[in-house]
């Protein structure tokens, strides 16, 4: 609910305050885990792992960042509150290159299989529902389903012929996970830049999204491009899903909760909840991480960060609804 | 006031359609040859049965539709010519939409209003506010401000979208259909409103009724569309006969007149 | 008016070809199929009652050849690849899915088996077969699991000369790096795409025991079967050396390229930063069977590399 005028230095101040809590969840999740950076004897060792963690807690952040902002972008194209980044097919299509790829190519090149696995998604999901250069909302979300369905099957298909060892490789990845024991800088930096071009480009396009939210015509006679914003807006979103999900697996949950918790607390303006997402989503991700660490020092095993969103996510979500529509029924 | 027989484009005309034909599908045309003008500072109703192209022609009007064939002028300008967003600085929309749920105030719908005039990240001004407050003054909607517009009325509701449209500080506003859903004293206070925007600040609006009578009490200027094409166009008195609804509405209908305001009121007469 | 003629329509006689067709196609799949399950081979191979043995574990296939009992084999599990006669006998499968049609037509009399899983022993005990359920997690088992395959096949003298020739093998690779220094080695399976942990072999195992054999002491310090551990971990362990076992599709080259990468990049290991990160392809190491004393002396030329004594190799074998 907006009391007051959104200028520019109300934003870039909640601008700020976003940032910071991002800053201090990465510093603390670079310094905690399952043996905390000051038990730590030698120098050498200790900048070892704080190499490791620092590529975990930058890679949280930018597939968190990434993943918040398409799941925003695709519920305001999609109209749709359930959507999130996955439901359009690309995160499949991305899974299948770089399962392809890791099976008969190269493993190492894998994420960039899976990269070019997203960009055809994106042409064959465009192609196919799109009517005379227009995208609908909802011959979008049903032809992405279908694509998506296909993924799934090829995948399987894949799987099933993959020997053993392979198939547990396959699982473990669809699990997804953000450390690894061969950090990919560049790939990391490739991301990031998608992901804050992403932001930077919803940031211009939030006004254009609270309008089309409203209606299409409201929309249009308000001098948004509708039809350019959804094709702008359709191809970013999935770009940004695919370059993730190539890096770090598909990693659920994390797309669709974050628009939703923000919405609870900020109100409907996407001008407020651009910027908000994408540091929330990224403070999330770099949380759930640290959490898989603390969680290896009580167990021994660290879960994949995908089980952890979904498994504490979905509870909360549920608690968090209860609360708010009982409040909600209160006021009435 | 134009109509197809004429040369339509008079000297005065500030939003003018020019021989627009429209199909939405190929082989069913909407509009056929459609030539209508408005001037300025006019209170225009659009009348004509269901499916006569009231509404396609209010889309194009403001260009959310390009026709194909025909042109739509705004102050002489065709409509193409304009930058990008910037004829919805000059002409306002209030569409016949359902209302999504988003959980907008009444205060950020009405701010959504001055989008056209906020820059690219959106950031408002202390005059947008201004100005949106007192759009919500002028239309009577200002206790609404901090309240969701799911908790309105119908009523209170369509008041605080005129009220957006009121905010875009337009010359020209179009209504599809305003009091399509409200009782008596809302229709009464809507149109009322119209009237007085025109009067007292010299706006042209243009709007879709389907209520002959209402918009007999209220207009300047009818407009009565049948299958695309404008079959009248005048004062009430010269549109609001039997011999020319009866025809385009094909059923029988009474017209008399309303001694307080001295306007023409319809009367639905059952078939012979 | 003219009654139609009752001429056969094109749509009828496509229906009735489709459908024998159909049916020509079934009989001859039944056909095929049949004879999958007769036994392979003619009447000439054909073994009098005597020893028929079903061999279902790789180091079982291995002994049983290494006791000279490899024609009394008529069938194995699809991993048992070695010797390469192996590969000629039927396959039934392995411990997921067995193929029990193709073991009972088989007919073995006895079966040899390492698994923990009851079940599995109590499914082939089902078919009519004695089963022989072997354990082989220690070097002390592997020694019972000799003699006990000699007991069952009647061939108890070359089990115990195999029994010694192994024991005087680890006794050589013994004598040969005492003395020496002993590292902290890491015995580790490669990761795998998409997860930055890895396999290792933990204290108890067999693996760690040759170790021991072949003078190193296991990095991690932990009783547990083979744990998997996250890169911090082995940071943490900080091993000397590392030998990591790529085996089948893993050593694909740019896999084991990808590997050694990985472990590029953590200098703090001693092992990486001395250059002493070895990545084998030898499947032999991990299966415990007469190639141990093989396996022991390969560690130990890895683990003691670069010392002042060369270690010759025992004797030849056409191992790889």
């Amino acid at each position: 609910m907006n009391t007051r005028p959104l200028t520019p230095r109300r934003y870039l101040r909640a601008l700020a305050a976003w940032v910071l809590l991002l800053l201090a969840v990465s510093a603390a999740a670079v310094v905690l885990g399952a043996e905390n950076i000051w038990a730590w004897d030698a120098w050498d060792k200790t900048r070892d792992v704080l190499t490791l963690r620092l590529y975990s807690v930058l890679t949280a952040a930018v597939v968190g960042a990434a993943l918040a902002l398409a799941g925003l972008a695709f519920q305001a194209l999609l109209r749709n509150p359930l959507a999130e980044p996955y439901v359009l097919g690309v995160s499949g299509g991305a899974g299948l290159g770089v399962i392809l790829s890791s099976l008969y190519l190269t493993a190492v090149a894998a994420p960039v299989f899976g990269f070019v696995g997203a960009l055809v998604t994106v042409g064959v999901v465009y192609a196919v529902a799109q009517r005379r250069g227009r995208l609908e909302p909802y011959t979008l979300l049903l032809t992405g389903v279908i694509i998506n369905a296909f993924y799934g099957a090829a995948i399987m298909l894949v799987t099933a012929l993959a020997s053993p060892e392979r198939r547990g490789e396959i699982a473990y990845w669809m699990m997804g996970t953000i450390s690894t024991f061969d950090p990919k800088w560049s790939l990391v930096a490739v991301v990031g830049g998608l992901a804050l071009a992403a932001a930077v480009l919803f940031a211009f396009l939030a006004k254009g999204f609270n309008l089309v939210a409203v209606g299409e015509d409201t929309a249009g006679a308000l001098g948004v491009p509708v039809n350019r914003l959804r094709l702008v807006t359709f191809v970013t979103a999935s770009l940004v899903t695919g370059a993730s999900v190539a890096l770090a697996g598909p990693i659920g949950f994390v797309g669709l909760i974050c628009p939703h918790l923000l919405r609870m607390a900020l109100g409907p303006d996407h001008r407020r909840l651009v910027p908000a997402v994408a540091c929330f989503g990224a403070s999330l991700l770099v949380a759930a991480d640290l959490a898989t660490r603390l969680l290896e020092g009580i167990g021994g095993v660290a879960p994949p960060v995908g089980v952890l969103t979904a498994m504490a996510g979905g509870p909360f979500f549920i608690y968090l609804l209860r609360t708010r529509w009982r409040r909600k029924t209160e006021i009435r | 006031m134009a109509t197809e027989n004429r040369n339509p484009i008079a000297g005065d005309a500030y939003l003018a359609a020019e021989g627009l034909a429209f199909a939405y599908t190929p082989g069913e045309p909407v509009l056929r040859n459609l030539t209508v003008a408005v001037a300025r500072g006019r209170l225009a109703c659009v009348l004509g049965p269901n499916g006569c192209g009231k509404t396609t022609l209010l889309r194009m009007l403001v260009g959310l539709l390009v026709p194909s064939r025909g042109r739509v002028r705004l102050a002489g300008t065709p409509l193409e010519a304009y930058p990008p967003g910037s004829i919805a600085r000059r002409v306002a929309y209030v569409p016949q939409e359902t209302l999504a749920a988003v959980g907008f105030t009444a205060l950020e719908t009405v701010l959504m209003g001055r989008s056209p005039h906020t820059g690219a990240l959106g950031f408002e001004s202390s005059g947008d506010w201004h100005a949106a407050r007192e759009a919500l003054r002028r239309t009577d909607t200002e206790r609404f401000a901090q309240r969701s517009l799911e908790d309105l009325s119908g009523g209170e509701r369509q008041r605080v979208i005129i009220a957006r449209a009121l905010a875009q500080e337009p010359d020209v506003i179009l209504l599809d259909e305003p009091t399509s859903f409200l009782d008596i004293r809302h229709q009464h206070g809507i149109y009322g409103l119209l009237r007085r925007l025109v009067t007292e600040e010299g706006k042209t609006v243009v709007a879709v009724s389907h209520d002959l009578s209402l918009a007999a009490a209220y207009a300047d200027r009818l407009v009565l569309i049948d299958e695309g094409r404008v079959v009248a166009a005048g004062t009430p008195d010269e549109v609001i006969r039997p011999e020319v609804l009866s025809p385009v509405y094909e059923t029988a209908v009474e017209v008399r007149t309303d001694e307080v305001t001295g306007r023409p009121y319809v009367l639905p007469r059952p078939p012979a | 008016m003219q009654a139609l003629a009752a001429r056969p329509r094109i749509g009828d006689m496509k229906h009735s070809t489709l459908y024998t067709v159909l049916a020509a196609a079934m009989a001859a799949a039944l056909a095929v199929g049949c004879q999958e399950s007769a036994p392979p081979g003619g009447e000439d191979d054909f073994k009098p009652k005597g020893l028929r043995i079903l061999s279902l574990t790789p180091n079982v296939t291995e002994i049983l050849f290494s006791l000279g009992l490899g024609n009394s084999i008529v069938g194995r599990s699809t991993h048992c690849d070695f010797p390469k006669e192996a590969r000629t006998i039927p396959a039934v499968g392995d411990t997921l899915h067995l193929n029990l049609e193709r073991i009972v037509s088989l007919e073995p009399t006895v079966a040899f088996i390492i698994t923990k899983r009851a079940d599995v022993v109590r499914t082939i005990e089902g078919l009519g077969i004695r089963t022989v359920a072997l354990e082989s997690d220690t070097m002390a088992e592997l020694m019972e699991t000799i003699d006990v395959i000699g007991r069952e096949t009647g061939r108890t003298a070359p089990a115990k000369t195999l029994r010694e020739d192994i024991q005087h093998e680890l006794r050589e690779v013994r004598r040969l790096v005492e003395g020496r220094p002993r590292p902290k080695v890491l015995f580790a399976f490669p990761m795998t795409v998409g997860s930055p942990n890895m396999m290792v072999a933990g204290r108890g195992t067999f693996v760690d025991e040759l170790l021991n054999v072949a003078g190193g002491e296991n990095a991690f310090p932990e009783t547990a079967d083979w744990p998997t551990i996250t890169p911090q971990r082995a940071i943490q362990l900080a091993p000397e050396v590392v030998i990591i076992n790529a085996v089948g599709k893993d050593a694909a080259p740019d896999r084991l390229k990808a590997i050694s990468q990985a472990w590029l990049n953590w200098k703090s290991i001693p092992a990486v930063a001395n250059s002493r990160v070895y990545i084998l392809q030898d499947e032999f190491l991990t299966i415990p069977g007469p190639t141990v004393g093989l396996a022991a002396e390969r560690l130990a030329r890895i683990i003691h590399r670069g010392g002042p004594r060369g270690i010759r190799p025992l004797r030849e074998r056409n191992r790889p």
